[in-house]
């Protein structure tokens, strides 16, 4: 079946704009609804057939799912130069309202990379609230400030192969284009207009700090089944733990072993990422 | 100390098959093909988000990608800070 068969697309009205968005009903009684945030430039090009298999397994299994192109992104209106973090947390809102609306219950959020730090910041602004959303990671983005470093880092990378060759030595070093988005100039990195106000937000970003209250379920992609979560992550998750062990509630670390899909040239699956989640959910369902 | 760690790390981000055996006097920089210049950029990407580091390009150079235990000594130097 194609996924059309499955997915009903649509366009939410928002700020300065329209959404694209792909429904994906529960199948059977409804257990849960989330709203999925895609990554960033070329990973989310590359992912988009594990976001497509997640977001069917999930309905399978009786998680309603709102996937919503943030306002510059794939299929909805604005262009990504024009693209501010905190108009992207709107539309997160505006999506999970949306699918509260529909299902009648409270949508969580799942983030892939730096959809999960979008869903941890904005999960931060609702800490202790009502309104918290449960978290699903898939391996999220966790420093912004070194984040934006490798984006920048990508286009002293194609100087180096000698596809801009003669730019000279260290105009385009990460430092250069640093201080050039500091001053107030838009910078572009393999095609992506990256504003200014967009990178000054992505630097502040501390995934460290953003210690959510709600239960998350957190998976990081490992190279073979007896790999520990890498040590950046397993400081994070301590650090978390460290500030809410008086709510009671556990941060779950998973590991999960197969490509890294987000990052490879060519559209790669992870199955036993998708199958992880979906336990993760079943699991804590019951618990 | 993190020698097994940056090992498995090459391994995966450089797509190393089994028969490569690496060891703290392995070369690297000019030594290993798949060792391009995407390739450093990605391995400096990796070494970041493992060990949740942030690597200034004026910190790195040809001697931190000389061998396996050049690179395994700036991780550490990196995490001592």
């Amino acid at each position: 079946m194609s996924l059309a068969a499955h997915a009903q697309p649509f366009f939410l009205e928002a700020g300065g704009g329209e959404r694209f968005c792909l429904y994906h009903a529960p199948a059977g009684d409804c257990r849960g609804a989330f709203v999925y945030v895609h990554p960033f430039g070329d990973e989310m090009n590359r992912t988009r057939r594990m976001a497509a298999l997640g977001a069917r397994a999930l309905a399978r299994a009786g998680y309603g799912v709102l996937q919503i192109d943030l306002a510059g992104c794939g299929d909805s209106s604005g262009e990504f130069g024009e693209a501010r973090w905190q108009g992207w947390k709107d539309d997160l809102t505006l999506a999970r309202a949306w699918l509260a609306g529909r299902l009648g219950r409270p949508a969580g959020v799942w983030g892939l990379r730096l959809g999960a730090l979008l869903a941890l910041d904005h999960a931060a602004d609702l800490a202790d609230t009502a309104d918290e959303p449960r978290l699903l990671l898939w391996q999220p983005v966790l420093a912004g400030a070194t984040y934006l470093t490798q984006l920048l880092r990508l286009r002293m990378a194609g100087d180096l192969v000698g596809t801009n060759a003669g730019n000279g030595g260290g105009a385009d070093s990460p430092q250069a284009l640093r201080a050039l988005l500091q001053a107030g100039s838009a910078v572009e990195i393999g095609g992506y207009l990256l504003a200014p106000e967009l990178a000054a937000a992505l630097d502040r970003l501390d995934a460290a700090r953003l210690a959510p209250a709600a239960a998350v379920d957190w998976f990081e992609v490992v190279a073979a089944p007896d790999r520990p979560a890498p040590p950046a992550a397993q400081r994070v998750a301590a650090a978390w733990q460290d500030k809410r062990k008086d709510a009671g509630k556990d941060v779950c670390l998973h590991t999960v072993a197969g490509p890294s899909f987000w990052a490879s040239q060519e559209i790669t699956e992870c199955p036993a990422l998708v199958e992880a989640t979906v336990a993760a959910l079943v699991e804590s369902a019951h618990a | 100390m993190y020698l097994e760690q940056i090992i498995t790390l090459l391994k995966d981000v450089l797509s190393l098959g089994d028969e490569v055996v690496l060891n703290a006097d392995t070369p690297l920089l000019g030594a290993l093909p798949e060792l391009d210049s995407m390739a450093v950029v990605n391995l400096i990407g990796a070494l970041e988000d493992q060990f949740g580091i942030a690597i200034d390009d004026d910190e790195i150079g040809a001697a931190t990608f000389e061998s396996v235990g050049s690179l395994a000594a700036f991780v550490e130097k990196k995490l001592a800070q």
